[in-house]
């Protein structure tokens, strides 16, 4: 039986709209869109763009909670489209706006050129402590040395922490929650030697410490990567930092 | 010609006094009470330290009913405050590691509760048992 025909029930969605060419300013617009009880909201969202209005603007990619691309308030909760259902919301109209916190370029899609400056801020790469020639073979590590940094890998960069931070809603400036996940992945690896740089990076008032531990970054997290814990681990880090400059080794501040 | 024009929007007014951050505002205002209690404290050990009749006029306001009332208020928010405290402590120390395995952050928070429990119930009775025999 064709997908289309099990869609029996339907659900109004207040899409959140914003065009730069002709609106002032966002508004939101209602579709009601049937739906069976295996969709996701970005299947609805699809299905508005091919049936409804071609010219609804948002983001996706693999539909499986992988890329990070289809992030979206969901009933004012940051959720990756792809991973809520429908069903879920029903009974009543539900309500899709773009990430929190970030500007809207249109409808659903946000700005992402700053988040991105703040991954590369942290060199978000591995520089090896020694480093060797590819004939002496792969740097080695024990399953509890991985065990350390593992579930920061996780990260997807969907920003979805970014837009239940208050901090970061009040300063955008703030390096903010992903950032510091991806940070403290690499400073947390055996195998890296850049754990200073990195820190030099986050000592500031937009680095750590504008923090105060709302904790909501990390109950949005569609990968559970806990980037509260690795905002709070480096505050202690950061605070070492500070009061044993000055007799670490290598050049001074 | 771009017609990029990024609009953005503001971060509302009050978004401390809603859901689902009004449990973070809650478990931050309840530190005040944390310090008005540190501060009565406080307040007994300087009278304490003017003489026996500035002790006296202190003990005799913690009895009324007024401080009374108001110390249940501060006990429920400290208790809160305490509770909410150890439901972030998971998130804020660095990941336990135990046998290889990772210790659930439901556990931290549970030992630290009971810890927190046992401590006060045993500084209670050290209270107790030195008031029965002064």
């Amino acid at each position: 039986m064709p997908d289309s025909m099990r869609r029996t029930k339907s659900i109004e969605l207040r899409v959140l709209r914003y065009r730069p060419a002709s609106d002032r300013e966002p508004a939101f617009v209602s579709y009601v869109v049937p739906y069976s009880d295996d969709m996701s909201v970005l299947q609805a969202l699809q299905s508005i763009k091919d049936a409804q209005d071609g010219s609804l603007s948002f983001r996706w990619s693999c539909r499986m909670a992988v890329c990070g691309s289809c992030g979206m308030m969901i009933n004012g909760e940051p959720k990756l489209a792809c991973n809520t259902f429908v069903r879920d919301l029903a009974g009543k109209a539900a309500v899709i706006e773009p990430l929190q916190n970030f500007p809207i370029e249109r409808d659903l899609v946000v700005t992402v050129g700053d988040f991105v400056k703040k991954i590369e801020s942290i060199y978000p790469y591995i520089m090896p402590k020694v480093a060797k020639p590819i004939e002496d073979g792969a740097y080695l590590q024990t399953p509890a040395q991985m065990m350390a940094y593992e579930s920061f890998s996780d990260c997807i960069n969907c920003m979805l922490c970014y837009a239940a931070c208050p901090q970061f809603g009040a300063n955008p400036d703030f390096i903010g929650p992903g950032a510091m996940a991806m940070l403290q992945r690499y400073n947390s690896d055996s195998r890296d030697g850049g754990r200073q740089l990195r820190l030099d990076q986050i000592h500031g008032e937009d680095g750590v410490w504008a923090c105060t531990a709302v904790g909501m970054c990390s109950d949005v997290c569609p990968k559970q990567v806990d980037p509260a814990n690795a905002v709070n681990q480096n505050k202690t880090n950061s605070a070492l930092d500070f009061f044993l400059r000055a007799v670490r080794p290598g050049p001074r501040p | 010609m771009s017609e990029r024009r990024p609009f953005h929007r503001p971060q509302p007014r009050y978004w401390w006094a809603h859901k689902p951050y009004l449990a973070y505002t809650l478990r931050e205002l309840t530190g005040v009470a944390v310090a008005l209690y540190a501060a009565i404290l406080l307040a007994g050990l300087v009278c304490l330290w003017r003489g026996p009749q500035a002790f006296d006029v202190y003990r005799k306001i913690l009895a009324s009913k007024g401080s009374l009332l108001v110390h249940l208020v501060l006990l429920a928010a400290v208790l809160w405050h305490v509770i909410t405290w150890f439901q972030i402590l998971p998130k804020t120390m660095p990941k336990l590691i135990l046998g290889g395995r990772l210790v659930p952050p439901r556990s931290v928070t549970a030992i630290a509760l009971v810890l927190a429990f046992f401590c006060s119930a045993g500084l209670l009775v050290v209270v107790i048992v030195i008031g029965a025999l002064s």
